[in-house]
C-alpha cells in the first residue's frame, strides 16, 4: 500500500506524553469509488471516487473514551470500520500496539481481532436472524477456539446475565428481543472475548430515547470493570458529553477539531464545532449564549469537496481577504454568491425568460439587476456592491467564468486557497 | 435450525390453503407406496403370467378375438368369437401385455422415482449450492468464472445432456437390498430396489445451475448483510462466515426450489426410461413406453404409471407451492418492536 505523501490536512497529531497511544491512526484515507463499470472502463470515463475518510489521523489511549462525531455522511463509520480493517483502507495506516492493522495476517491478525471489537448501530441488522443469541455470543469463542464448549456456554450465560438479560434467553432468536435488548446482546458478543479496544458505531441511534440512557450506562460500567478503551461514534453530541474523555469532530472526511471534552463543549474554537454545538438543545441554562449563527448551505459532495477549509463553503467566520471592510455578515453573503456563480445555481435562465417579454431577448441590465436583488439581501457598501453587480451583469450575459473570476480576484479568501492546519483545531483563526 | 415461528407458519399455511392439503396427501399417498411396496403389492412386479395378460383395471372390461376349436358333426370346426375379458380382484389395475401386474409395477415404480428425485436433488442442490455461495459470497472474478460454466450448462437442453453422459458412462445401476424381503416379510417380491446411478448423477448435472443460481443471489445479499460484517470483525473465516451465516440464511429459497426440482427430476427420469437410457428395471416411464403400442387395445397399461407420475409431481409442487408461502423471507424480517 503506498503511503503517498498527501499534503497534511486537518489537526495535526499530537502524541501524547503517556507514551504509545493503544490506537493510532494515521493519514487514513478511505475512497469509494463508483460508477466502475465495464462501459465506464471502456469508454474511459475517469470513475468518481467519494472521499469518504480523507487523511484523518488521531490516536486512543488507553482506557480511555475518544467521541468521533460530526453529521451523518461525513465518514465517521467509514472512519471505525476502516480502521478495524472490515474494510481496505485507500491509503493511511493504523498501528494497534504499535503495530499496523493492515500488515497483519495469521497469529496477528486474530489476535488483533480477540482485542478490537465492534457494536454497530442498528441491532437488528447486526445480529444474525437464524442464530440463538446463545450462539451469537458464543461464536466468537468458538471461533478463536477458547475454553470447553461447556465454559463458552457458561461465560455466555455469565455476559447474558452481566448485560442485564437472563441466562435462560440463551436460546431465544433475536426477533423475539426489543431493540434495546438486541443491542445488549450485540454488546455482549463485542465483550465475550474481552477485548481491550470496542469501537461503538452509534450504539444508541437505533434505539427508543428512554433506552438509550440504559445502554450508555452499561457501556460505562463495563468500561469501568474490564478496563475497556473506546471509540465512541455518534452524530448526537449530547450523547458524546455523557460517555466521552476526548472528542474529535470529523466534517467532509476530515477531523476538524481534536479536544478534551470540556475544551469542546465549554470553548470550542474551530467554527464548525460551534456550529454543531449551537444545534444541540440547550440543557444546562447557565451555559454563557454564544451568537447563534445558523450555517448557510448545504453539505458539500463528498465527490468533489472544496479546496483549502472544507468548511468554507458554510463558515459564518471564514475570513475576508486583507483590506476587506466587508463586515462578516456581510462577507458570508458574498462567498455564498460567489459560491453560486462558481457551481452555475443562479436562476439566470429563469430570470431571462420572465423579463424577456414577447419572445424578445431580455436585457442583461435587467436580469443582472434583478439577480442582484433576489441574492444579495443585505446593504453592500457602495464599491462591494458595484464589483458584485459587474459580476452578476457577466453572469447575465453568460461569461460565468469571467464572472468567477472577478470575484475570486477581490475576494479570494485565505480559507480557499490554503487548507488549515493546527495542533487543536484546523481553522485559519486558530493557527499558533 | 427450524425455528418455532417457522414451524408456526408452515401450520398455518397448511391449515388456510386446501391446496397445500392435497399436496401433502398426494405425496404422502406416493412415500406410502414406495416405502412399503412389497408389503402393499399383489403381485411380484415381474413375474409374468401369459394366461392373465392384458387384463383390465376393476370396473372395465375388453374384448378380445378368441379362436376356439370344436368338434361339429365329427368335424373340428374352428370358430373366431369375441370374448368380453373381465377384470378380476387380483389384478385390480389390470395386467400388461405379458401378465406383469399394473398396480405391483406402479407401486415399485415409486421407489425408483423418488430415490432418483431425492438423490439427484440432493446431488444438485450440494453442487449447486457450493458453486453459488461461492460465487456469491466473493464475487469479483469467482463469480464471473463460476457462474459462466453454469450458463454453459443451461445452453445444454437437459435431455440431449442426460443422453451424452449416459453414452459416456453407461447404465450404471446401485441394488439395495429390500429389509422386507430380508425379513421375510415379503415373499416372493424382488430382493433390492435398483437405483439407476448413471440417471442419478445425470439429473443433477443438468439441475445444479438452478440452484447455483439462487444460492448465489442469496449469497451476494447476504455478503454485504451487517451480521456478517460482525462476523468479521471477530475473525470468523470466510468458511465459517459462509457455513454460519450465509447457508441458514439463504436455505429457505433454496428449500423451495429443491421441492420443485425433485418433481421436474421424476419427469426427467421418466423420460430418460420412457427412451431407454435408465438402468432400473422397474420404472414409471418404462412401463410407460412399453404401454405405448397398446394404447388402443389395454391403454391402462401406459395409462396407469402416467397417473402416478401426474399425482407425484401435483403433489410435490403443491408442498413447493406450500413451503414458499410459509416461509416467504417477507415474514422473516421486520418483526419484533423496538
Ligand atoms: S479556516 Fe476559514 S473557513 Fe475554515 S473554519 Fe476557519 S475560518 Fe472558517
Amino acid at each position: 500500500m503506498g503511503r503517498a505523501g498527501t499534503a497534511t490536512t486537518g489537526v495535526t497529531r499530537s502524541v501524547s506524553a503517556d507514551g504509545e497511544p493503544l490506537v493510532d491512526v494515521d493519514e487514513l484515507v478511505k475512497h469509494f469509488v463508483e460508477n466502475d463499470t465495464l462501459v465506464d472502463r471502456l469508454t474511459g470515463t475517469e470513475p468518481t471516487a467519494v472521499r469518504a475518510v480523507d487523511g484523518v489521523s488521531f490516536a486512543v489511549h488507553r482506557g480511555e473514551t475518544l467521541g468521533l462525531v460530526g453529521e451523518s455522511g461525513c465518514g465517521k463509520s467509514t472512519a471505525g470500520k476502516t480502521l478495524l480493517g472490515l474494510q481496505e483502507p485507500t491509503d493511511g495506516d493504523v498501528r494497534f500496539r504499535g503495530e499496523s492493522v493492515y500488515d497483519r495476517s495469521g497469529a496477528a491478525l486474530a489476535e488483533f481481532r480477540r482485542e478490537a471489537s465492534i457494536v454497530f448501530q442498528d441491532p437488528f441488522s447486526s445480529l444474525d436472524p437464524r442464530k440463538t443469541v446463545g450462539a451469537t455470543v458464543k461464536q466468537p469463542m468458538d471461533v478463536h477456539d477458547v475454553g470447553t464448549l461447556a465454559e463458552r456456554r457458561e461465560r455466555v450465560r455469565d455476559l447474558l446475565e452481566r448485560v442485564g438479560l437472563s441466562a435462560d434467553q440463551f436460546d431465544r432468536y433475536p426477533h423475539e428481543f426489543s431493540g434495546g435488548q438486541r443491542q445488549r446482546v450485540a454488546i455482549a458478543r463485542a465483550l465475550v472475548l474481552e477485548p481491550d479496544f470496542v469501537v461503538l458505531d452509534e450504539p444508541t441511534s437505533a434505539l427508543d430515547v428512554s433506552v438509550q440512557a440504559q445502554i450508555l450506562n452499561l457501556l460505562a460500567d463495563l468500561q469501568a470493570e474490564m478496563g475497556l478503551t473506546y471509540l465512541f461514534i455518534s452524530h448526537d453530541l449530547s450523547v458524546i458529553r455523557h460517555i466521552c474523555d476526548r472528542v474529535a469532530v470529523m466534517y467532509l472526511g476530515e477531523l476538524v477539531e481534536v479536544a478534551p471534552a470540556g475544551g469542546i463543549f465549554e470553548n470550542p474554537r474551530h467554527p464548525y464545532t460551534q456550529a454543531l454545538l449551537e444545534s444541540v438543545p440547550r440543557v444546562d441554562t447557565t451555559e454563557r449564549d454564544r451568537d447563534v449563527v445558523p450555517l448557510s448551505g448545504d453539505v458539500p459532495s463528498p465527490r468533489d469537496p472544496p479546496s483549502g477549509c472544507r468548511f468554507r463553503t458554510r463558515c459564518p467566520e471564514v475570513i475576508p481577504p486583507d483590506g476587506c471592510d466587508l463586515s462578516q455578515q456581510a462577507f458570508r453573503a458574498v462567498m455564498d454568491l460567489r459560491g453560486r456563480v462558481e457551481n452555475g445555481t443562479l436562476p439566470v435562465g429563469r430570470l431571462r425568460t420572465e423579463l424577456g417579454a414577447d419572445g424578445e431577448r431580455a436585457d442583461p441590465e435587467a436580469v443582472a439587476e434583478r439577480l442582484y436583488d433576489r441574492t444579495v439581501d443585505r446593504e453592500l457598501p457602495a464599491d462591494h456592491a458595484a464589483s458584485v453587480r459587474d459580476a452578476l451583469r457577466a453572469v447575465a450575459e453568460g461569461r460565468d467564468a469571467e464572472a468567477a473570476k472577478l470575484l475570486r480576484e477581490r475576494y479570494e479568501t485565505v480559507c480557499e486557497t490554503t487548507p488549515p492546519t493546527g495542533e487543536r483545531a484546523a481553522c485559519h483563526l486558530h493557527e499558533d | 435450525m427450524v425455528s418455532d415461528r417457522t414451524k408456526r407458519n408452515l401450520k398455518a399455511e397448511l391449515r388456510e390453503s386446501a391446496l397445500a392439503k392435497l399436496g401433502v396427501a398426494l405425496v404422502a399417498l406416493v412415500l406410502v407406496a414406495a416405502a412399503f411396496a412389497p408389503l402393499l403389492a399383489p403381485h411380484d412386479p415381474t413375474a409374468t403370467d401369459p394366461g392373465n395378460a392384458s387384463l383390465p383395471p376393476l370396473g372395465f372390461s375388453t374384448t378380445e378375438n378368441q379362436t376356439t376349436s370344436e368338434m361339429v358333426d365329427g368335424e373340428i370346426q374352428v370358430v373366431e368369437q369375441e370374448v368380453q375379458v373381465n377384470a378380476t380382484a387380483s389384478h385390480p389395475l389390470g395386467t400388461d401385455s405379458v401378465g406383469r401386474d399394473v398396480l405391483s409395477r406402479v407401486l415399485f415404480g415409486a421407489r425408483t422415482s423418488l430415490l432418483v428425485g431425492i438423490f439427484g436433488t440432493a446431488l444438485a442442490v450440494a453442487l449447486g449450492v457450493v458453486v453459488g455461495l461461492t460465487a456469491g459470497y466473493y464475487g469479483g472474478r469467482v463469480d464471473d468464472g463460476l457462474m459462466r460454466v453454469a450458463d454453459v450448462m443451461l445452453a445444454f437442453p437437459s435431455l440431449v445432456l442426460a443422453i451424452a453422459l449416459i453414452g459416456l458412462w453407461g447404465r450404471q445401476s446401485i441394488a439395495i437390498p429390500d429389509p422386507f424381503v430380508r425379513l421375510g416379510l415379503a415373499p416372493g417380491m424382488p430382493e433390492s430396489a435398483v437405483i439407476p446411478g448413471t440417471v442419478v448423477v445425470v439429473v443433477a448435472l443438468v439441475n445444479w445451475v438452478w440452484f447455483a443460481r439462487v444460492a448465489r443471489g442469496e449469497a451476494l445479499s447476504i455478503r454485504s448483510a451487517e451480521y456478517v460484517t460482525a462476523a468479521r470483525a471477530i475473525g470468523a473465516s470466510d468458511r465459517t462466515i459462509i457455513r454460519e451465516h450465509v447457508l441458514p440464511n439463504s436455505i429457505t429459497p433454496i428449500l423451495v426450489l429443491a421441492t420443485i426440482q425433485i418433481a421436474a427430476i421424476i419427469l426427467l427420469e421418466s423420460a430418460l426410461s420412457f427412451l431407454g437410457f435408465s438402468g432400473a428395471n422397474l420404472s414409471w416411464g418404462l412401463d410407460i413406453a412399453q404401454g405405448r403400442d397398446y394404447l388402443a387395445s389395454s391403454w391402462w397399461i401406459a395409462t396407469m404409471p402416467g397417473i402416478a407420475i401426474v399425482i407425484s409431481v401435483v403433489g410435490i409442487n403443491l408442498i413447493g407451492d406450500w413451503l414458499r408461502d410459509a416461509l416467504d423471507p417477507g415474514v422473516d424480517q421486520g418483526e419484533g418492536g423496538v
